[in-house]
């Protein structure tokens, strides 16, 4: 009873119903529907092409949808744009910033846009994350880009934080330390939405996970739940020959098909959670 | 605010280039005239009655043999073409510029609002345009008072002010462009402003285009036509403005509704 009385306080950060966007006769993404709680470590994943950053661009209004409701901190995205991204920190993967700017003029100008004044925060992300404000955007790797863009995205203290494959370009240290930060915030209040192609990332910090593939959601679930599945791998040793294969289905029918085999040894083990994963995306 | 301010920023510096280029030009153009003086005096009588080329450039309807002449035939064009092609690349380029270098995401995920940007960056245009214009009037009008003899105040600021409204015009039809493309069309839009330019020549010279002088904004904001009549047509003037409107107008629709990529 407590429980439940528990789940029905927490909030959804992000409560996604029906989205479909399509661009043209080009497939985008088709009824994607999943709610993020507020205090999550949400996990987006899926290949290349199958509609992350789709979702997540509609997500920010950076696309207009056709069907579909999207509520951001329980609002709506298409009627209270302006009041959402307030509270509402963005990365992009890509971390493109104006190349002729300092970076202490852009994250200044990311802050006087948020009429916030975020001085104290931002220097502290630019300690921990070793940026020099100094130096011109176009001077900038790839990975300290990524940097610039991490403390424009936080130095504000959002209540969501939307992340497009955030340590792409970062040094292993580096992923260690925006990590940590990540934890500081979520401890803190903040709820925390990141696609990643790196799946030991996701089964390290996140708590849920949604997976997407050809535009279509898969599967939204705990990351232990996900993991659990029917898929086995099957090693058999066979007149005198090793075979290794995947069982995905009844463990009945896995157990009648050795049956009819003249088996020297088996090993029936479970898929390791990077195997699920890459079973989802096949 | 904020980004009125970032784009000035982001523009200072071609601002800066283009209307020293076009100041300098004007200003070295009327020093030219003193050396000039003797010649042109025996030649304007002979330009101005050499019909359509005459009227092409206006010497028709001011003496070429004055230094309002001068400038109202010769130095008025680099300034109208130096302003429209400013105008034309800063329009074309202030929206398209956010997806063609991948900024989008970053300006559009800040709390700003469509709208805003859309209006903060079309006030940018206008601001460069007004500034533009001031910086290269500095140049003109210093290079009067090295040959000594001012403009009349009332006919040289009716004549800039009708540039400002070819500029804006100009600079407006280009937002527009700017607000449909994902890249800047920055060769189209100078490409644009000859084009107009060319529409004028043409209007005045051959009959049958007459019907040109509607479409471009060149006409009525020309230096011989203003110096010597001293007004300006004031039915073309109100059509620039609403084609400035309109255009601009527009843009706000477009952008608000397009998907950023």
């Amino acid at each position: 009873m407590e429980e439940r009385e528990k789940q029905k306080d927490v909030k959804a950060a992000i409560e996604i119903e029906g989205l479909t966007k399509t661009y043209g006769k080009s497939r985008g993404v088709e009824g994607i529907s999943f709610t993020v709680e507020e205090g999550d470590i949400f996990g987006f994943l899926g290949p290349n092409g199958a509609g992350k950053s789709t979702t997540i661009r509609s997500m920010l209004g950076l696309l207009t949808f056709s069907e579909g409701t999207i509520k951001l901190l329980q609002m709506d995205s298409k009627k209270r744009q302006k009041q959402i991204l307030r509270q509402v920190g963005y990365m992009p993967s890509e971390a493109f910033i104006y190349p002729s700017m300092k970076v202490k003029e852009v994250v200044r100008f990311a802050a006087q846009a948020r009429k916030q004044d975020c001085a104290k925060e931002a220097e502290r992300l630019c300690e921990i994350l070793e940026v020099d404000r100094e130096k011109k955007i176009g001077e900038l790797s790839l990975g300290n880009r990524k940097k610039v863009s991490i403390i424009c995205a936080m130095q504000h203290r959002p209540k969501l934080l939307i992340l497009d494959e955030p340590t792409s370009g970062l040094d292993p240290l580096m992923q260690e330390a925006f990590f940590q930060l990540l934890l500081e915030y979520n401890a803190q209040g903040t709820t925390i939405f990141l696609s990643s192609h790196v799946l030991s990332e996701v089964k390290k910090y996140c708590r849920h996970a949604a997976i997407i593939k050809e535009g279509k959601l898969v599967g939204t679930d705990t990351i232990a739940n996900l993991s659990k599945s029917n898929l086995r791998r099957v090693r058999i040793r066979e007149k005198g020959q090793e075979k290794e294969f995947v069982h995905d289905g009844d463990i009945k029918e896995l157990l009648s098909r050795l049956n009819q085999m003249a088996l020297e040894d088996v090993l029936i083990e479970e898929l390791p959670l990077e195997e699920i994963f890459m079973h989802y995306y096949e | 605010m904020t980004l009125l301010k970032h784009e000035i920023k982001m523009y200072g510096k071609t601002w800066i280039i283009w209307s020293m280029c076009i100041g300098i030009c004007c200003f070295s153009c009327l020093l030219l005239f003193e050396s000039l003086k003797e010649s042109m005096e025996e030649i304007a009588d002979m330009f101005s009655v050499m019909g359509g080329f005459s009227a092409a450039l206006g010497m028709d309807k001011v003496s070429i043999g004055t230094i309002t002449g001068f400038y109202a035939t010769e130095v008025a064009l680099i300034f109208a073409l130096g302003g429209a092609m400013f105008a034309a690349m800063t329009g074309v380029s202030v929206l398209s510029k956010e997806e063609e270098g991948h900024t989008a995401d970053f300006l559009h995920t800040l709390p700003l609002g469509r709208g805003h940007i859309v209006l903060w960056k079309y006030a940018s245009v206008c601001l460069l345009c007004l500034l533009f214009s001031a910086a290269t009037m500095i140049w003109i009008l210093l290079g009067f008072f090295c040959m000594g003899e001012m403009p009349s105040v009332r006919e040289f600021l009716l004549y800039h002010g009708a540039q400002l409204l070819l500029q804006l015009e100009i600079g407006s039809i280009c937002f527009l462009i700017s607000s449909i493309c994902k890249k800047k069309q920055t060769g189209g839009a100078l490409g644009f402003a000859v084009l107009l330019y060319m529409m004028e020549l043409m209007c005045r010279v051959i009959p049958a285009m007459k019907g040109l002088k509607y479409v471009t904004p060149y006409y009525f904001a020309n230096a011989s036509d203003i110096f010597s009549q001293g007004r300006l047509n004031g039915e073309m003037a109100l059509a620039s403005i609403a084609v400035t409107v309109l255009s601009a107008a527009g843009a706000f629709v477009i952008y608000r509704q397009k998907d950023l990529s």
